[in-house]
């Protein structure tokens, strides 16, 4: 049950060229979020979709404004999934998913192989990154995430670097994980139809990090991808987006 | 049938790599045996030892190192572990010292551009000192000494270590970084296990590019100033117009240094670093 607060966020980055502009990635945003709700964040390439991310996650500091990210009024502990698997090469799948636990007692180990067999990769335990295919790096990516039972979940574009199948099947995994341990997910996407299938909220960034919108999706979870209810709904948001008018970055 | 079928084919490629491998073996123990040969003909037509002594000249030699000599009581048959030690201790102690100043150095300069600018010219410049230069120096220095050839290998080594660390350092994983960073790792945790493993294999590039480079060092400086080293013995029996003896030593380091390649420095790093045969592009 985290709960995230982001108030009057902005984020500018350096000019990219000497005396150029600054980049705006993010303007002004105000948005919470409370409970155990899969939120996406759709919108276009640049508009600091991955930069909300990091400033959640504490990678990066924002330069005005502030987030906070709580469970219960404590720090929430966070996952983090990525475009990229991330996995240390050098490492065997379990090391990996070892990695990011703080004891490495008898409980721990049974609990990170739990997570691989929810995704399927009972037989990986041994094997190197190297070894295995994008898809399975990134259900190992995604494994680890779930692995450390976190607050919030944090998701950025983890299936677009994969093949339109492998990224359904992964989809399904996903709603499958999600339904059985309800965490507070925020997951980025550029995909509409993605994003309809998770989702409870989709909030709408547009170019300069600026929200455009915020849309609640009212379907009980797991959803399939061919639940004809789910179809209805991805046609319909896609009509709404093709219809706006999204501002281009000035 | 098919399990039969399987097993024949397992077999025959079983039975292939078997067989390739003793066709190298051969290949190799044919390549030896002919150099041997082609070196006793021309020992037989050049007929002078001082000029090119007979491999049964030499192999007497390698014996008597060895062995010692039964003419000689002061050769007692330790010459050879006494020196032999005397010059590996050498390289690996001077090898040590060129590690603990290269590493260092090449963290500072992968981590932080100033430093980088800063130490690259000096780096480069010992880099591409002769290693003759070194020998004279540190002889002029400390005169025939422990430390002089040490320090000698340490310089001759340092820049390969520290350029190639900065190069591995520079190019650590910075996703991996992050991840680390959001999965609330400390530095320590960070350090440890994304990079060091990043840098390990910059660092065994670094240590086998100079490693032949500090054994010529090794090997100059004691020609110049040791009373112990296979360098010294080299030249102490070319002072002696003992050919047998100088081709018999330069023999036994040219053995050593291929066993130690080979076997040792090949397979600390197939085992240290097993994951990279399964690296792949993309
Ligand atoms: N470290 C950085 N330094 C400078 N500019 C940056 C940096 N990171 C992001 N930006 C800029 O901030 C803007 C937003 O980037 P961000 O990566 O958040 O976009 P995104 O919405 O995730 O895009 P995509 O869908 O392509 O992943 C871009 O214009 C980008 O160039
Ligand atoms: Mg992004």
């Amino acid at each position: 049950m985290a709960k995230v607060t982001v108030s009057k966020l902005a984020k500018l980055f350096p000019p990219p060229i000497k005396g150029g502009d600054v980049v705006r990635a993010i303007t002004n945003i105000d948005f919470e979020v409370d409970g155990n709700v899969f939120v996406s964040i759709v919108g276009p390439s640049g508009c600091g979709k991955s930069t909300l991310l990091n400033i959640l996650s504490g990678v990066d500091t924002p330069t005005s404004g502030s987030v906070t990210v709580t469970e219960a009024g404590k720090p929430a502990k966070l996952g983090y999934v990525f475009q990229d698997a991330r996995l240390l090469p050098w490492r065997s799948v379990m090391d990996n998913m070892m990695y990011v636990r703080d004891d490495a007692s008898d409980e721990s180990v049974a609990n990170a192989a739990k997570y691989l067999s929810m995704v399927g990769l009972d037989h990986t335990h041994e094997m190197f990154p190297g070894q295995l295919s994008g898809g399975m790096q990134q259900r190992v990516g995604i494994a680890r995430a779930f692995s450390v039972e976190p607050d919030l979940l944090l998701m950025d574009e983890p299936f677009s670097h994969l093949d339109a199948m492998t990224a359904r099947s992964l989809r399904d995994h996903l709603q499958e994980l999600w339904s059985r341990t309800r965490k507070t997910v925020l997951f980025v996407t550029h995909d509409v139809m993605e994003a309809v299938q998770l989702s409870d909220r989709i909030i709408v960034l547009a170019p300069g990090g600026v929200i455009y919108d915020d849309i609640s999706i009212d379907l009980p979870h797991p959803r399939k991808a061919s639940d004809p209810k789910v179809a209805t709904l991805q046609a319909e948001i896609l009509g709404q987006f093709e219809n706006m008018q999204i501002p281009a970055v000035e | 049938m098919a399990g039969v079928l399987v097993d024949s084919a397992e077999a025959s490629a079983l039975g292939t790599a078997a067989g390739l491998r003793r066709r190298r073996y051969l290949a190799l123990a044919t390549g030896w045996v002919g150099f041997v040969a082609i070196w006793w003909l021309l020992s037989v037509w050049v007929n002078s030892d001082a000029r090119l002594p007979s491999p049964g000249r030499v192999w007497d030699e390698v014996w008597i190192i060895f062995n010692g000599d039964p003419t000689n009581s002061r050769n007692d048959g330790g010459i050879f572990w006494n020196n032999f030690l005397a010059s590996v201790i050498r390289v690996l102690l001077g090898f040590v010292v060129g590690v603990a100043m290269g590493t260092p150095l090449g963290f500072l300069m992968g981590r932080n551009r100033y430093w980088r600018s800063f130490l690259k010219s000096p780096v480069m410049i010992a880099g591409s000192i002769p290693g003759l230069t070194y020998a004279v120096m540190v002889l002029v220095v400390f005169g025939i000494s422990f430390v002089g050839p040490v320090l000698a290998i340490g310089l001759i080594s340092m820049p390969y270590i520290a350029i190639n660390v900065a190069e591995g350092v520079g190019g650590v994983d910075k996703g991996l970084l992050n991840m680390s960073r959001s999965f609330g790792r400390s530095e320590k945790q960070m350090f440890r296990d994304v990079v060091v493993p990043s840098v390990l294999p910059f660092i065994f590039a670094g240590v086998r590019l100079s490693f032949s480079l500090a054994w010529k060092v090794g090997q100059l400086t004691e020609v110049f100033g040791a009373s112990q080293g296979i360098g010294f013995q080299i030249r102490r029996n070319f002072q002696l117009f003992n050919m047998p003896a100088v081709i018999a030593w330069i023999g036994l380091f040219i053995i050593f240094m291929l066993v130690l390649e080979r076997f040792v420095l090949v397979r600390i790093e197939r085992k240290l670093f097993r994951w990279r045969q399964w690296e792949r592009e993309g």
